[in-house]
This record gives C-alpha cells, sequence and structure tokens, in this order.
C-alpha cells in the first residue's frame, strides 16, 4: 500500500489495490463465506467504434452477444446494491457510452449508492451526456493510445490520416475538465495509453498531452495478451522503456500526475500466483451480458468458466448458484494453473497478488491506516 | 481458515508417461471411450477436437448451449477425464474471433 499517489484531492492508488479498505469482505473470505465482490466491472455492449491496436476485447468474443437494455441494467443495479456491491465501473470489454442504458444506468447506480466509474475512447461523449453522467461518476479514465494526432488515429482507428477522432475525443476531455472545475465535482479525470513496446517514442508526448489537458492524471499501462499470445506483446521489451517511463513522471504537476504502473510491467507474463482468488472480490461481467470470472475467461475457449447471463436470469440467482462459486473455487484449485491458463494481467491482478501472498502468509492484508484513499470502493 | 488455501502454492498437474507417449490418435480415442463408458449429462453434445500431448483436451458443442449449462457440462467432464484417465488433462473449447468487424480489419486472429 505503498504506491499511492498525493494528488490535490486525495491519496490516488493505481499501482495497487485497496483491499485493506475492505477488511471486512478479506475476513469473511478467510472464513469460507460466499462473499459478495466489492466491485464488478462491466460494460453495457460488446459494441466499440475504435479498432486500438492493443484491444484486449479482440479476444473476448463469447458464443452470444445478448443485447442489452435499460430495464436489464437498472435490475442488475437493483441486484448489486442488494447483495452488497460497493462500486461498478464501465469498461470491461465494450464501449459504454454506445449503449442507450448508458445515462440511466450511471444515474441510477448513483441513486442506490453505488460508487459508479467509467472507462471511455470519449469519441460520442458528447457534452450533453456529460452534463447528464459526470455529477455521478467517481472517476472518468479515457484511452488515449498516444499523445499525437496521427499515431492516436493510427493506433485507434484506420490510419494516421483519421485525426478527426483526436480532435474529438481531445475536445470532450476538455469540456469534462472544464465542467468539473466549473461545478466543483469531486470525480477523478485521468487518460490511459496502453503501451505497446514499439510505441516507447509516444511516451513523452502522452505525457506532454495529460498536462495540456490538465486532467488530474496520465497513467502509463502495459498492454495484456491471451495466453496463446494473440497480441504478440514480448514483455522483455519493456525494461529498455523505464528511463523514459521515469522521464515521464518527472513531467508531473500540481493538477496532473504522470504515473507508470510499475508493479504491471515489472510482473509481465510472470504473475507471483498460481491460484486465483481476485474475482471474487473484483468480477467482471461482458457487455454480451456473459457473467464470468474475469475478462480473460469471457471467449468461448474458456466456457467451462461461464456461468450465466444477466439477461436471461437475475444477477443475484447468478451469484447464489453453484455454479458460480464453483467457478470460483476452479480457481482456487491446483486444476487452474494462471501461469499457463489465462491471459496476462487481468484487471485482478493486484488484488490476486495480494490475497497470494495473504493465504501463503507472505503479507497478511491489514486494515487501512490514515485518511481513505480516493476511489476506496473500487478495488 | 479457507479450505481453499492449501491449494495456494501446490503445483497444478500435468500429463503422465502414458498420456505423453500415446499418440494423438490414441489419445483421441482414450477420451471418447471414456466418455461413452462414463457419460456426464450433457456430454452427447460435444465433439472431440484434439487431445494434445500437454492434456489440453479441445471439445465443441454440437448445438448452441447457454452459459448456465455451458460451464457445467465442461467442468464435470473435465473432472471425469482427471479421475478416469489422467489428472494432468484439462478442456476447453474452441476459441471464437472477434465479431466486430471494424477491429477485424486490423488482421489479428485469435490464437488456437
Amino acid at each position: 500500500m505503498n504506491t499511492a499517489v498525493q494528488t490535490r484531492e486525495g491519496a490516488l492508488i493505481l499501482d495497487s489495490h485497496k483491499l485493506s479498505y475492505h477488511i471486512d469482505r478479506v475476513n469473511e473470505w478467510e472464513a469460507g463465506e460466499r462473499i459478495a465482490p466489492v466491485s464488478v466491472d462491466m460494460a453495457l455492449t460488446r459494441a466499440c467504434g475504435a479498432m486500438c491496436s492493443f484491444c484486449y476485447a479482440m479476444m473476448q468474443e463469447s458464443q452470444a452477444r445478448s443485447s442489452i437494455n435499460t430495464s436489464h441494467a437498472l435490475h442488475l443495479l437493483d441486484d448489486f446494491a442488494e447483495i452488497g456491491i460497493r462500486s461498478v465501473s464501465l469498461v470491461s470489454d465494450g464501449e459504454s457510452t454506445l449503449a442507450k442504458s448508458y445515462v440511466p444506468f450511471i444515474q441510477h447506480a448513483k441513486k442506490l449508492g453505488l460508487d459508479v466509474a467509467n472507462g471511455t475512447n470519449a469519441w460520442e461523449w458528447e457534452p450533453e451526456k456529460i452534463e447528464q453522467v459526470l455529477p455521478c461518476l467517481t472517476w472518468v479514465r479515457f484511452t488515449v493510445a498516444t499523445g499525437r494526432p496521427e499515431s492516436y488515429a493510427r493506433e485507434m482507428y484506420k490510419g494516421p490520416e483519421y485525426t478527426y477522432v483526436f480532435d474529438r475525443a481531445m475536445s470532450h476531455i476538455r469540456y469534462a475538465v472544464e465542467l468539473k472545475c466549473r461545478k466543483q465535482l469531486p470525480v477523478t479525470l485521468g487518460i490511459q495509453m496502453v503501451l505497446m513496446p514499439y510505441l516507447k517514442d509516444e511516451i513523452i508526448p502522452f505525457a506532454k498531452l495529460g498536462v495540456d489537458l490538465g486532467v488530474d492524471y496520465a497513467v502509463i499501462k502495459h498492454c495484456s495478451d491471451d495466453e496463446q499470445h494473440t497480441l504478440g506483446i514480448d514483455y522483455s521489451q519493456y525494461e529498455s522503456m523505464y528511463d523514459l517511463l521515469k522521464q515521464a513522471e518527472t513531467m508531473s504537476t500540481d493538477q496532473t500526475k504522470v504515473i507508470v504502473k510499475w508493479d504491471k510491467i515489472r510482473d509481465g507474463d510472470k504473475p507471483s500466483y498460481r491460484r486465483c482468488y481476485g474475482p471474487q472480490f473484483l468480477l467482471q461481467i461482458s457487455g454480451s451480458g456473459l457473467v464470468a470470472p474475469s475478462g480473460v475467461f469471457f471467449n468461448a475457449r474458456h466456457s467451462k468458466l461461464h456461468i450465466g447471463n444477466f439477461t436471461e436470469e437475475r444477477f443475484k440467482s447468478i451469484w447464489k448458484s453453484d455454479r458460480y462459486w464453483r467457478a470460483m473455487h476452479y480457481l482456487a484449485s491446483p486444476a487452474f494453473n494462471a501461469e499457463t491458463m489465462m491471459g496476462t494481467l487481468p484487471i485482478q491482478h493486484y488484488v490476486n497478488v495480494a490475497l497470494d501472498n495473504h493465504a501463503k502468509g507472505i503479507a497478511r492484508i491489514k486494515p487501512g491506516v490514515g485518511g481513505k484513499p480516493l476511489h476506496m470502493n473500487f478495488l | 481458515m479457507n479450505e481453499t488455501w492449501r491449494f495456494a502454492d501446490v503445483p497444478t498437474p500435468t500429463p503422465g508417461v502414458e498420456w505423453i507417449q500415446m499418440s494423438e490418435d490414441n489419445r483421441m480415442g482414450l477420451v471418447r471411450s471414456t466418455l461413452a463408458t462414463s457419460p456426464v449429462r450433457g456430454n452427447s453434445l460435444l465433439v472431440l477436437l484434439a487431445a494434445q500431448q500437454d492434456g489440453h483436451v479441445v471439445f465443441q458443442f454440437t448445438e448452441s448451449v447457454g452459459p448456465e449449462r455451458r460451464g457445467t457440462i465442461l467442468l464435470d467432464v473435465e473432472e471425469l477425464l482427471k479421475k478416469a484417465i489422467d489428472p494432468g488433462l484439462f478442456v476447453s473449447l474452441e476459441p471464437l474471433g472477434d465479431r466486430n468487424s471494424l477491429r477485424n480489419l486490423r488482421g489479428i486472429e485469435v490464437k488456437s
């Protein structure tokens, strides 16, 4: 828990976990109880208008894409609140801003007392939509592949000549920064670069862009790959970028912190854990409606870990089912090997590491001390 | 204490010599005969595609099976194969590629 970055609004933890602030849930898990996740990461659709070169969603196709309507989405939130889930983020495997249920979902989550957040490319996140959702959101993280229009358009769309997508995204991000400031909204705005090894020349321009936009942070993270190495990420190449990454961090200002997810970059494709306890605390749901323990298991390949679809069955029934717990226990059993049977660096990575160290007695998770970090309910 | 913790550091079993030295045809035959003699619920919906030396056994469903059923069927089959043949076996389905037509312009194919 030593990786918090001090911002003007509080301690921001992006390169670690926040289980210490959910010790009640850790204790219940330790006692072998069937716990509700602290957080759910999901999407309201599998659709996306971008074509990012680093997109893990390319490897997340399951058998069917169910259409998630607003009623499904709102019932899902009702179930989250009823069973004790504390936060929900719209990231996962689709661009949720495209869904009709996007605005009502966020507003309903807020009404229920759930913390709600969003990851987006911001292309369809126009001012009217921003006005409706920003007051309800705890954080918004914008996917910004690079800091320059041409390379951004090359990595996120059809080619370097399509710079209008960059202009559009920046215009919307600037609007959100201005709105946050004008209304003094308690929302954290950040941009995120998914660092492919060949993009090292984009590290510094990305950091400059973050400072220029006036967002709260600009984070640089690894790129995940599936266990078959579909994207062909060579994790050994990241080390050659360490100096540039450190240089980027020095560009932080009072307003904008440039943050590198060092732990994930260093762990690469070699997790320290064999078992995967994290999904019990941080569950993922696909924009297809599929409920599976983690996004790395959405593809049809991993059907043995598919549990249900919340458009066909209420989530609370899925969560209570023996199917749900059989999948979770499978990931905690010797039958499962995190080193070879799942994609690299899933969203649960930090939580997996911490719970594994706790179970092995290497480092026990202790209650958080001092002030609470920002976004405490997002693990 | 959580019952599952005792497995935290237990290595995942790998196939034994007998499985490794068997030909692919013989491995496929063994899996088929095991499923035929000890059927688990729903295994008639499965077609065997591969039985690899590393213990990976790959199936395909003959018809659409919802997520509320397919996990149970495949985990039951895996348990059976582990008990009856070799604890190092594990099952999966054939992977599916991205249905997003725009992203497909990248030409990235999900590897089997």
